[in-house]
């Protein structure tokens, strides 16, 4: 008989405000973020990257576009669980890319810190498309 | 207990079944045991009178230190990627390299993100057409390589070969050497072989070179090439591809390979029949339509794109060619519209 100590992992809501998930090199991404089921005291930090990898055949490569760490000591209250907006205006490459053994995607990535050492993340991912003519 | 003391791990995509805590803090203690293992050894080794100062001596002296040196630079790299998440790292990587590029602002061209420099591309005029386009890979240092190899190996394989056919004078055989000899005697007539092929592609074939009307490229948009080939043969064909490659990099096991798959391949031009004089190159002039939906080039550290135009000859009793010029493509709009 062995007892099960269940682990309820933070949960993040991450919404990027573009119904489509398509971006054009210039535009501005909207995003907002919440963090639930945690206590404002187990937070070590959090943070915000907008950013692209790659999957496929060869090593994983990935490049940062935006990026903010926010810990409680750099609010007024301490709570990092409230409501986020930001926003950032996305460079012109590289393009989001399927191809036969290299694909390169976008997305917006909330890593948060909290309790002894652990750290729960989530993504969501868009595309980079090319302008329309 | 048996999760405790697990002895292998695994690893599924991303996914691991050990801590990650445990593995940092194991990566931690071997390092450190690295670093204590080199001063316990140089602090003996400076303190012994065994060893007198002399070259062995700093020779031990060098050895000993790497260890602390490998020792220390791995706790701090450990810590390092420890302490930071990856997203953190190439954030602070980015703004290193932005405060490299601040220092030289005024000098250095608007460029794109995992963009490969343009410096090598536009800085060749042509004769008939704006640029003239670099070639990958000369073909006068892939001569260069076949000479040196084959010189060094069939030096190696004489050796090899005189002594087992002493030992045969001898009488006394020394047949593993022999056997050894062969297939190195082997590898050493091919390598003859391959640098007389690279030997007459480049004194008879002669130089290609291709000329672009503007660089860098984008999708949709008609370029005009020139291709000017030199040389004293005749050609039964000689035909440019416009060819986009993709390229992976990765590990497998100790060895790191690359792997290059070909994506796009567009036969541009292709002439058949074609006799060049000596001193009066063979010259034609094609255009270039870049497609509607072609991917940018891009270059990051494991993974790239690359566009290129390739020129396949095939010359009456010489063996065919191939020779590479590389593209740079930028996005249909890249903000501020840099190349043209």
């Amino acid at each position: 008989m062995t007892a099960t100590k269940l682990l309820i992992e933070p949960l993040i809501g991450l919404r990027i405000r573009n119904p489509y998930g398509v971006y054009h090199p210039g535009e501005v991404l909207e995003c907002e973020y919440q963090i639930d089921a945690v206590e404002p005291n187990q937070i070590q930090a959090l943070e915000t990257s907008v950013l692209w990898y790659t999957e496929g055949k060869g090593e994983e490569d990935l490049g940062v576009h935006f990026f903010e760490r926010v810990r409680p000591s750099d609010t007024v209250d301490g709570d990092l669980r409230q409501l986020h907006l930001f926003r950032t205006r996305l460079p012109p490459t590289p393009l989001s890319y399927s191809g036969a053994i290299l694909t390169i995607r976008w997305c917006v990535r909330v890593r948060l810190y909290w309790g002894r050492g652990k750290e729960t993340s989530a993504d969501r991912v868009f595309q980079l498309a090319p302008s329309p003519k | 207990m048996a999760r405790l003391l697990r002895v292998w791990e695994k690893k599924r995509g991303k996914r691991r079944t050990g801590s990650k805590l445990v593995g940092t803090v194991g990566e931690i203690l071997f390092f450190a045991a690295l670093f204590a293992a080199g001063a316990v050894a140089l602090a003996a080794l400076l303190t012994s009178e065994v060893f007198k100062p002399g070259f062995g001596f700093w020779v031990m002296v060098l050895v000993v230190s790497s260890f602390m040196l490998l020792g220390s630079g791995g706790v701090l790299l450990t810590l390092f990627h420890a302490g930071a998440s990856p997203e953190r790292r190439s954030a602070l990587v980015k703004r290193a390299a932005q405060i490299d590029l601040r220092a030289d602002a005024a000098a250095a061209r608007p460029s794109l993100p995992n963009m490969p420099s343009d410096t090598n591309f536009i800085n060749s005029p042509g004769v008939k057409l704006r640029y003239r386009l670099p070639v990958s890979q000369s073909s006068s240092w892939r001569l260069v390589l076949a000479g040196v190899f084959c010189l060094i190996w069939n030096i190696s394989a004489a050796l090899l070969v005189a002594v087992a056919a002493n030992s045969f004078r001898a009488q006394r055989p020394e047949w593993f050497l022999t056997i050894f000899a062969i297939p190195f005697v082997m590898i050493g007539g091919w390598s003859v072989y391959d640098f007389v092929r690279q030997w007459l592609l480049f004194a008879g074939t002669g130089p290609t070179t291709l000329e672009i009307s503007n660089h860098p490229l984008r999708p949709g948009r008609t370029y005009t090439v020139a291709l000017s080939q030199a040389g004293r043969i005749g050609f039964q064909s000689l035909a440019v591809h416009l060819v986009c490659e993709e390229s992976a990099t990765y590990r497998q096991g100790t060895d790191i390979r690359t792997e290059q798959r070909r994506r796009f391949d567009r036969q541009l031009c292709r002439r058949t029949q074609i006799r060049i004089d000596p001193g009066r190159p063979f010259e034609y002039e094609f255009p270039l339509h870049m497609p509607e939906d072609a991917m940018h080039s891009f270059q990051s550290e494991h993974n790239a794109v690359n566009w290129m135009l390739v020129v396949h000859g095939q010359a009456e009793a010489w063996p065919p060619f191939e020779r590479c010029f590389p593209l740079l493509v930028y996005p249909q709009d890249d903000g501020n519209q840099t190349a043209d």
